[in-house]
């Protein structure tokens, strides 16, 4: 297979989710390369265009905000915060903190890591209004990177940050499937203040470079792929995200004011499995998998 | 204690790669029974490839290693220092878990046709490992580096086996998650001599890649061992076992205390992997390299309780 062949062979992976990439492992090294071009090429960019020295950001870029320009000089606007050399690169925490003038006036944040296989990690829509001061969430890092995130403020300004981050193997990493519980189970685990709520999502999350070791395969990619939380009826955070989410996808939202309840959860993945929950205040809640899988 | 762990050290900078067969020392701690001790360095600082320690036991019939380092060339070392102590052939190559510094030199040991033994989830694990061994570590093989270098199980341990040296038994115990998913203690008990693997950790702060509280469970079982000697993964040979495992217990308590708590306080991760565990800090050589990796992973284990 030339580039362009296996660019679609792994996009037909990760955008319909068949099947995994089942070539021979001496060629597993190219699909990390081929991945990144597909990811570009399934959203409309020429199959045969080489892909940019440091990382897939160049394209992405040119994909999702043409020649627009960007702020990046005020870290007091929005901060990225990452590990500089993460512990643990299948759960490398990214928290995104937004400055004074920026809560309640971003509407929308994209997350790329730019050397992962899949670079766009997250497309988050800040529900109008909504005075979030914090939005963290946990991230497989392949390589060492640049993570960015990119802010569209309600008046339609582009504003990025970034975060260099060191790692290894994140996106292979085998699946620690630890403690206890089934996939869509949630749990909303709220701060003493009620200003603050995590919400997670039982779910392997694969990335689709993780090996079965019973055929030494990959495992073909099956992740989270919408969520949206309304809080008291009213938008709060709505999640576009990847592979590049970690397994158990984790999100945890601080807030400027309580955040008012209840908080609705709808989820589903990428084999079109829909998840539901709700918290109606009070303490941490366990909500199980139910209805809607498949 | 460490004897000759300077001299090795000095070597390793000053002759890279010849230094593990030039300064390989066993030592015998109970009758037939052979230990070489790796160095308390860095996963990724010079003679990394000699960290885990190693072992041999010379049965009458023939001999069992346990665990072969870190590099083929570790295996090497191993191998020639067995070839000074006998002419007894290998017939069983013993691994106590999946870990890059303990099965790495297995391959040294191919051509005397051994069996390799593990837990029964072993040879799943290695498969998970193959390419992240080969991408990460390709100084360690052979040149050029490759994944058939890597030697998985032929001999499964799913939860109790016994091998046979002749005139002496070796007893095999597979455990379920704890410092890895495929963890395997080997006791000689005509000698009493517990090779606990990565299951204990001695002056080296523990990693954990497994389950925290199934490491727990494994540490209580084993802190009841009858054996004189506990052979630690990493760290000096212990001759109290019943105290060999008291400081890793405190350590991965304090993991587990912590992180209940940040999570009971609504905390995320990332806050937890600064707060837990500094407690511990000063106790342990290497601490900063592997703590917040684990507490990440606790937080992971405990957070869906």
């Amino acid at each position: 297979m030339d580039i362009a062949e296996r660019a679609a062979y792994v996009r037909d992976d990760v955008r319909r989710e068949q099947r995994g990439p089942l070539m021979p492992r001496s060629k597993r090294h190219a699909i990390h390369l081929a991945a990144a071009l597909a990811f570009a090429t399934a959203d409309g960019i020429a199959a045969d265009a080489p892909p940019a020295s440091g990382g897939a950001w160049q394209m992405l870029r040119t994909h999702f905000y043409g020649n627009r320009e960007f702020g990046e000089v005020d870290e007091a606007f929005m901060h990225v915060e990452a590990p500089n050399a993460t512990p643990d690169p299948s759960a490398t925490p990214v928290s995104l903190r937004f400055g004074k003038d920026a809560i309640g006036k971003v509407r929308q944040v994209r997350v790329i890591i730019d050397n992962n296989p899949s670079p766009v990690v997250a497309t988050l829509d800040v529900g109008a209004g909504q005075p979030i001061a914090e939005i963290d969430f946990r991230v497989r890092v392949d390589r060492a990177t640049n993570v960015r995130a990119i802010a569209e403020t309600t008046d339609g300004k582009l504003e990025m940050r970034s975060a260099w981050v060191r790692a290894e193997g994140g996106c292979s990493a085998p699946p620690t499937s630890s403690g206890e519980g089934k996939t869509g189970d949630v749990r909303f685990r709220p701060g003493d203040d009620g200003k603050s709520l995590q919400v997670g999502i039982r779910h392997p999350n694969y990335s689709g470079f993780q090996i079965d070791p019973k055929t030494g395969d990959p495992i073909p990619p099956h992740y989270v792929s919408q969520v949206t939380l309304m809080s008291a009826g009213k938008p709060l955070l709505a999640i576009e995200s990847g592979i590049s989410i970690s397994e158990n996808p984790t999100f945890r939202i601080v807030s400027e004011q309580p955040i008012a309840t209840p908080v609705t959860l709808e989820a589903s993945d990428s084999k079109d499995a829909h998840f539901s929950a709700t918290w109606n205040g009070g303490a941490s809640k366990s909500v199980a998998a139910a209805g809607g899988m498949r | 204690m460490h004897r000759g762990v300077g001299l090795a050290l000095a070597l390793a900078s000053a002759c890279g790669a010849a230094s593990a067969t030039t300064t390989f020392d066993v030592r015998e701690v109970a009758k037939g029974v052979f230990v070489h001790e790796g160095r308390t360095v860095a996963l990724d600082a010079p003679g990394h490839d000699d960290i885990a320690n190693l072992g041999f036991v010379l049965g009458a019939r023939c001999v069992a290693v346990i665990d072969t380092g870190g590099s083929v060339r570790t295996g090497r070392a191993l191998r020639d220092a067995i070839a000074q102590h006998t002419k007894l052939p290998i017939c069983y190559v013993v691994n106590t878990h999946v870990h890059v510094d303990h099965v790495l030199g297995n391959a040294a040991f191919r051509n005397a046709k051994p069996k390799f033994v593990g837990n029964a989830t072993l040879a799943a694990a290695i498969e998970s490992s193959r390419r992240y061994f080969v991408e990460h570590y390709p100084d360690d093989f052979d040149a050029p580096a490759s994944a058939d270098q890597i030697i998985g199980p032929d001999t499964t341990v799913a939860s109790t086996r016994e091998l046979d040296l002749g005139g002496r038994t070796l007893q095999l115990r597979a455990w379920p998650k704890a410092h890895t998913d495929s963890d395997l203690s080997v006791e000689v008990p005509d000698a009493g001599v517990l090779f606990a693997g990565d299951l204990l950790f001695i002056d080296r702060v523990p990693a954990l890649d497994g389950s925290a509280k199934g490491w727990l469970a494994a540490i209580d079982a084993l802190a009841r061992t009858n054996a004189k000697i506990v052979v630690p993964g990493h760290g000096p040979v212990s001759h109290e076992p019943a105290t060999a495992f008291a400081p890793e217990r405190r350590y991965l308590q304090a993991l587990i205390d912590g992180v209940r708590k940040e999570i009971a306080e609504g905390k995320p991760i990332d806050d937890a992997t600064v707060h837990v565990g500094q407690s511990e800090k000063a106790l342990w050589p290497l601490f900063d390299t592997a703590n917040a990796h684990n507490v990440s992973r606790v937080y992971q284990e405990l957070e869906w309780e």
